[in-house]
């Protein structure tokens, strides 16, 4: 097995507020892992290490094999390019539309023609189930619109890695399941490796190999959904209720 | 006291990095073209209509209130040249440039505080384009150098609402005004004020992105950097405009 992510004693904190502590965390090609954890325990910030958005206080994060803190700006722009970030806030840039937007993570790409574009945008849209919005500004979308065009935005680059922050939260259950069964999909197509941070116990069923639960900035606890739900711990079997 | 004093340094040390990035991006290779054009038209041309409405404003009513003390001295032909004067050396540039920094800074100071704000700026980061070229440096180059067209378009109206103010309560042929006007104006009048407006144009978008991109504390943020920008912008012109009259004076 090819490990793609590799972290190890992560440390970061905001002043005095410790909030990742000690986290270690490997993660092999292929896999789906699954990070639960309290609002606020520090999930959003762990995977804004991973892609340099934020910088660790200590600790190592490899990424397909290279330390991210090691990368001058070049290096880390192409490697951000293998690895996919859906935002937590969806993210999309206001002033562009449907299809501006998801242009824009293609605009290195100087081999594609226009119409290679224009059909990568349309593949893009049709797996989220959003064609018809592709000429609408982000304005105009409903919130969980714009969260399916924050992930038709990940997708376009067909990274190796895809981050997913909160993918289905806010979301109503029946389209929560469709954006499982797409991340699934999307695992099975092209074999990426994904860290799945969600609050839905559904969703987690649904995908996750692996779990992982952050508590007090560690990640001691991990396991299968399966281990994990039916653990002797009641602190644990509390996530999934 | 100690603390700001402590806040405002570390404010400096910060813009001056800032600025040093601009000039590390700006010759870098992989140009963002398309953006710089779409900025020199939003920048630019759409100021077009304001700027040139308060330049005609400015240069009718200087005219109308210098004329009385003038017509005292018995040198009323005199006006259309000392209006000329003062706004090709001072008044066109700096209240050009103030309503720039109002309409352009603030304007930069908004959309990359709001875009930070709600992480569109780190969503470009990530998806592996540089941020800083793509949104800074095309605000940057675009305003340093539309300001100084958009001054001399402003300078050229002023005259004409002077010259139009000169026929309110006298009889001024318009060759005989531009005739007079250019009896006084020489090369060292015009070339340094246009050179100065360069650097207005340069700072007041530098001051912008600096606040605008730096923005913390989601919707509060954005308020505080616009605020901010017209603020410190419309302060910097000043400041640049003292330094550039001295300088002019030295030669
Ligand atoms: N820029 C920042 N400055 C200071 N503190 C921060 C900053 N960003 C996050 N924090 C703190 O870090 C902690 C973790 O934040 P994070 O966004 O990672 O939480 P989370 O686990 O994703 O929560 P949620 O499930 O609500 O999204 C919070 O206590 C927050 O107050
Ligand atoms: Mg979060």
């Amino acid at each position: 097995m090819e490990t793609v992510v590799e972290i190890r004693h992560l440390k970061k904190s905001f002043g005095k507020n410790e909030v990742l502590k000690d986290i270690n965390l490997k993660i092999e090609k292929g896999e789906n892992m699954v990070v639960f954890g309290k609002s606020g325990s520090g999930k959003s910030i762990l995977i804004k290490c991973l892609v340099g958005l934020v910088q660790p206080d200590a600790g190592e994060v490899l990424i397909l094999g290279k330390d991210i803190c090691k990368l001058n700006d070049d290096e880390l722009n192409a490697l951000r390019k293998k690895v996919g970030f859906l935002f937590q806030s969806g993210a999309l840039y206001d002033s562009m539309s449907v299809r501006e937007n998801l242009e824009f993570p293609l605009r290195g790409n100087k081999t594609n023609t226009k119409e290679e574009t224009e059909a990568l945008v349309i593949e893009a849209l049709k797996n989220v189930g959003l064609e018809d919005a592709i000429d609408k500004m982000p304005t105009e979308l409903s919130g969980g619109m714009r969260k399916r065009i924050g992930l038709a935005r990940t997708l376009i680059l067909k990274p190796e890695i895809i981050l997913y922050d909160e993918p289905t939260t806010g979301l109503d259950p029946i389209t929560s399941k469709e954006i499982s069964h797409l991340i699934l999909e999307v695992q099975k197509k092209f074999n990426t490796s994904s860290i799945i941070i969600t609050h839905d116990v559904e969703c987690a069923r649904l995908t996750a190999n692996r779990m992982i639960i952050i508590k007090e900035g560690t990640s001691d606890i991990t396991g299968t959904f399966k281990e994990l739900s039916e653990s002797k711990d009641e602190t644990i079997r509390a996530y999934f209720q | 006291m100690i603390a700001s004093i402590k806040i405002f340094f570390e404010e400096v040390a910060h813009l001056a990095m800032f600025t040093f990035q601009f000039f590390k991006q700006v010759f870098k290779p992989s140009y963002e073209f398309k953006e710089f054009i779409k900025q020199c038209y939003l920048i630019g041309y759409k100021s077009f209509p304001l700027i040139g409405l308060t330049g005609f404003i400015m240069g009718l009513v200087l005219t109308i209130q210098s004329r009385p003390t003038l017509v005292d001295f018995g040198a009323e032909s005199w006006l259309p040249a000392m209006v000329a004067v003062s706004i090709i050396r001072e008044i066109g540039p700096v209240i050009t440039a103030l309503i720039f920094a109002g309409k352009v800074g603030s304007g930069i100071g908004a959309e990359l505080a709001s875009m930070k704000v709600t992480e569109q700026i780190d969503a470009m980061e990530v998806s592996g384009t540089n941020s800083f070229k793509y949104l800074v440096v095309p605000r940057i180059a675009a305003a340093t150098l539309m300001l100084p067209l958009l001054v001399i378009s402003a300078d050229v109206i002023a005259l004409y609402g002077s010259y139009i103010g000169c026929n309110i309560n006298g009889d001024v042929s318009f060759p005989l005004f531009i005739l007079q006007v250019f009896e006084k104006l020489s090369f060292a009048d015009i070339f340094p004020a246009v050179i100065k407006t360069f650097f207005f144009g340069f700072s007041i978008a530098l001051i912008g992105c600096f606040k605008g991109y730096n923005a913390t504390n989601g919707t509060q943020g954005v308020g505080k950097a616009a605020n901010a920008a017209v603020v410190y912008a419309s302060l910097g012109v000043f400041i640049i405009d003292m330094i550039a009259v001295q300088l002019t004076n030295l030669f």
